[in-house]
């Protein structure tokens, strides 16, 4: 079964590029057509609901949504509920990419639920982490190894998101600067075919449009002075946004419901919020079509209040366990905060010919998904590939700037790295915690000690000192072979010279007998924050209470160069 | 060389007697235990190319109070320090990574939601993942706790035959027990088993170590594993064939498992040797 190695190959193995070309292809064809099965059903059931939502109980279409999606997950395929990217991020930081087969279609499905029942979230993130896990799992039936794995996951992402926003370079920024979080040779080619492939794939089904068209803007020098402004405000939104959905993740937490209830709850809040401000149910994309094209009619404080009920919305749907992502409720998010702003302006300022809402809705657009994401790459292209509005180049490269700073001060993580980084489950390829992570205590451990026993007179101990090429000795129990403690050489220096005490002290006395002690399943970083503690060395390593071997800094620092330099050697 | 036996602990009657048998394993072995009692009813193992979700029947929560003063008490009772696992990595809040880097993992004939299963004899199709996918080799012990006192390995001459008959020997080598090897012919004369042997470099070995060398060139495979000592471990190798390949033509371990009562240690396709 050759095929199912093709890494081996003598072809592929002087430069495998071109092999992850060839299955980019097929990864990005694969997530392309998720997103496209996405947004049909999606439009299905939102045309299937849409008779019933003039209904008095409509509000209860959300709830039901959010429960039957945190069902699905829960019961029937066993998987926590969330948006999903985090979780694609971990896979690459910490297990090569490794994903399961089932996250290919299960975020699809639960997306579906609670989104087109009314949910506030967005379709975006479900669709990247099912094409992360198509080509995660694509790599696993060839056989890739890790770093060709976390490349195809990569691909999945880009043509997830090329796909379903019909914007190849953005895909590929998409997973270049959030998913992979490096831009080395070796990945950014097939990404960027695997984008390609995803964008044509939807083009193939839906036909070349443009997500939000837009006229041009005429700009005028006042336009980009309230750029600044602008940027503080998308900056807010996302902090105020980040925030939200982290407190309501905590309060729905400690609600001792089940938590198929607590959805349903965040659901039908979100249908009652939905009966005040229809814009904030759904992914909500009517509404940005409007204001781009400036047929949005709401006053400034509607459009103000619209964008705190989004952010509501959007923090009960994800927070209280419905599924979907935030690029969606981002983009939204964005443009009500731009509209607002631009109405402000046109008060305050009415002698200015400021340009039109849709220009300071697709800035605020790129100002939200910036400060969001800490992405600001991702949030220019994005907004420069689903407007086609390439003349706002300059105001839109303002904005995200200053977005990502401010809300860098407020939040210095982005969202979704934020869980990830709280609980040290980040390992970027090149940093300290990653090169420790694929080190263990079996590859550094050192067995030439020399073992003394309790009961051994210090003459003795001095015979095996002078034998012994290390400064420390185990001491374990003569019989049954038990770890007792450890004698530093340091620490003896004047028994060792007071020849008086040769035949009257003995190992047991001098001995340390509760010494810090490491274990095989230890983690390297672990062990070297109790090494910095106990300002020492070197530490025992016990196994069913036996001494094994030693663990040292200057082994683990010769291992730590090695696993660096292949590192470092994949990323070139 | 240290070695490590992984178990996961439930606190009920049964579980309790599939500790004992990991732990009677690890004091023959002279290997250490780890254990983990599950605070959810899944969690993930991410091995080399698969990542294996394991999803635990609700009993394996039971009495979670009293679980790890149990399971130290059956470990003092069989001279073995316990230590407990807990997990430091999670894919999702309820979903814990449990770490691969042990030498023995101990899976009872299912650990997946099937424990009505259990008793039938069938090895859950979890246990059968992590058999293909595990560097180490799995325990599935006994419908009952019975000590062990020979080693019997089946060896039909394929590559995964030949790494459970390695680990035969070495089991042999640590804990002093007589080694059998059972080797049902079928077309192949013993010339060619031998020859096997004598490529892996193995035939000086299995002369002076092997108590018996079972052959069966006639009957039924079924018929002949009632030759197999009722106390012996069973050490042999998984193909790690695909469900349909399973499905279609039968699968070897699933026929010994079914007939015989021993505790069996199983190496899968991806099972390492350790060096020495």
């Amino acid at each position: 079964m050759f095929w199912r190695y093709p890494g081996k190959l003598d072809f592929f193995r002087m430069d495998d590029r071109l092999l992850l070309i060839q299955i980019g292809i097929i990864v990005g064809i694969l997530s392309g057509m998720a997103s496209v099965g996405l947004t049909w059903a999606l439009g299905s059931i939102l045309d299937f609901l849409r008779p019933l939502r003039h209904l008095w109980w409509a509000f209860l279409l959300p709830a039901a949504g959010a429960m039957c999606s945190s069902l699905f997950l829960e019961k029937i395929m066993n998987e926590g509920a969330g948006h999903g990217v985090p979780e694609v991020i971990y896979s690459v930081s910490r297990y090569g990419g490794l994903m399961r087969l089932r996250s290919c279609f299960t975020r699809l499905i639960s997306s579906c639920l609670t989104i087109g029942s009314g949910g506030s979230a967005g379709p975006e993130a479900p669709v990247v982490m099912s094409g992360a896990a198509i080509g995660s799992n694509i790599g696993k039936f060839f056989n890739l190894n890790d770093r060709q794995r976390i490349t195809l996951v990569g691909c999945g992402s880009a043509g997830a998101i090329s796909a379903i926003f019909n914007a190849p370079l953005t895909g590929m920024i998409f997973a270049l600067e959030v998913i992979l979080g490096e831009w080395s040779m070796v990945n950014i080619i097939p990404i960027a075919v695997a984008s390609v492939a995803g964008a044509e794939t939807c083009r193939f089904f839906e036909g070349n449009r443009i997500v939000f068209e837009s006229s041009p803007f005429n700009i005028s020098s006042y336009d980009l002075l309230a750029c600044l402004g602008l940027a503080l405000m998308a900056a807010i939104a996302s902090v105020l946004l980040t925030r939200m959905l982290r407190g309501m993740h905590h309060i729905s937490g400690k609600v001792e419901l089940p938590f198929w209830i607590r959805a349903a709850l965040g659901g039908a809040a979100v249908g009652f919020l939905g009966f005040a401000v229809p814009d904030a149910l759904g992914e909500g994309y009517h509404a940005i079509h409007a204001m781009i094209h400036g047929l949005y009619a709401a006053g400034m404080g509607l459009a103000a209040m619209a964008c705190l009920a989004k952010i509501v919305a959007t923090s009960l749907t994800l927070g209280w366990g419905g599924s979907g992502g935030i690029f969606a409720p981002c983009l939204v998010i964005g443009s009500f905060a731009g509209l607002a702003y631009q109405r402000m302006l046109v008060f305050a300022f009415p002698s200015v010919a400021w340009s039109g809402e849709g220009f300071f809705a697709l800035l605020g657009m790129a100002g939200m998904m910036s400060g969001l994401l800490q992405a600001p790459l991702t949030g220019l292209f994005l907004i420069l590939e689903i407007t086609g509005s390439y003349d706002v180049m300059v105001p839109l490269i303002i904005v995200s700037a200053i977005s990502t700073t401010i809300t860098y001060y407020f939040e210095p993580v982005s969202f979704y790295l934020k869980e990830l980084v709280d609980r040290g489950a980040l390992l970027r390829p090149g940093t300290d915690q990653r090169v420790l992570s694929d080190i263990s205590i079996r590859e550094v451990i050192e067995k030439d000690c020399i073992t003394v026993h309790p009961d051994m007179p210090l003459r003795d101990f001095i015979d095996a000192v002078k034998k012994s090429t290390r400064n420390y000795f185990p001491v374990e129990d003569a019989q049954t072979g038990k770890f007792l403690g450890m004698i530093y050489f340091d620490k003896i220096r004047p028994y060792i010279f007071n020849t008086f005490l040769y035949d009257t002290v003995f190992v047991e006395q001098i001995m340390d007998a509760d010494p810090e002690v490491v274990y095989y399943d230890d983690d390297l970083s672990d062990v070297l924050h109790k090494m910095d503690l106990k300002k020492c060395f070197s530490l025992p390593v016990i196994s069913n209470e036996r001494f094994v071997g030693m663990v040292s800094k200057a082994t683990l620092l010769d291992k730590y160069r090695d696993e660096l330099k292949v590192q470092t050697a994949q990323i070139v | 060389m240290e070695t490590t036996l992984f178990h996961v602990f439930r606190n009920t009657p049964r579980g309790r007697e599939i500790l004992m048998q990991s732990l009677f394993f690890c004091k023959i072995t002279g290997a250490s235990i780890l254990i983990y009692i599950p605070e959810h009813t899944k969690f993930l193992m991410y091995f080399e190319n698969d990542v294996v979700q394991v999803d635990l029947d609700k009993s394996y929560l039971t009495d979670p109070d009293t679980a790890k003063k149990h399971a130290e008490e059956l470990a003092e009772q069989a001279g073995i320090y316990p230590r407990f696992l807990h997990p430091k990595n999670f894919t999702a809040s309820t979903l814990p990574d449990i770490p691969v880097n042990f030498d023995f993992m101990c899976c009872p004939r299912s650990i997946t939601s099937l424990s009505s299963k259990i008793s039938l004899g069938h090895i859950g199709p979890k246990v059968r993942r992590i058999i293909n996918a595990a560097k180490f080799p799995v325990l599935i012990p006994a419908p009952q706790f019975k000590e062990w006192q020979n080693l019997t390995v089946f060896f039909g001459g394929s590559a995964n035959s030949v790494k459970a008959l390695k680990l035969g020997l070495h089991l042999s080598r640590v804990t002093g027990k007589p080694l059998d090897i059972f080797t049902q012919t079928g077309r192949k004369t013993k010339k060619y088993f031998e020859d096997i042997l004598t490529d892996n470099k193995l035939d000086t070995e299995v002369e002076e170590n092997v108590r018996q060398w079972y052959f069966f060139k006639k009957g039924d495979f079924k018929h002949n594993l009632y030759n197999v000592p009722h106390d012996a471990l069973a050490v042999l190798g998984a193909y790690g064939h695909g469900l349909v390949k399973d499905v279609m033509f039968g699968n070897t371990m699933e026929i010994i498992q079914k007939t015989l009562p021993n505790t069996l240690l199983v190496a899968g396709p991806h099972y390492v040797i350790p060096p020495g």
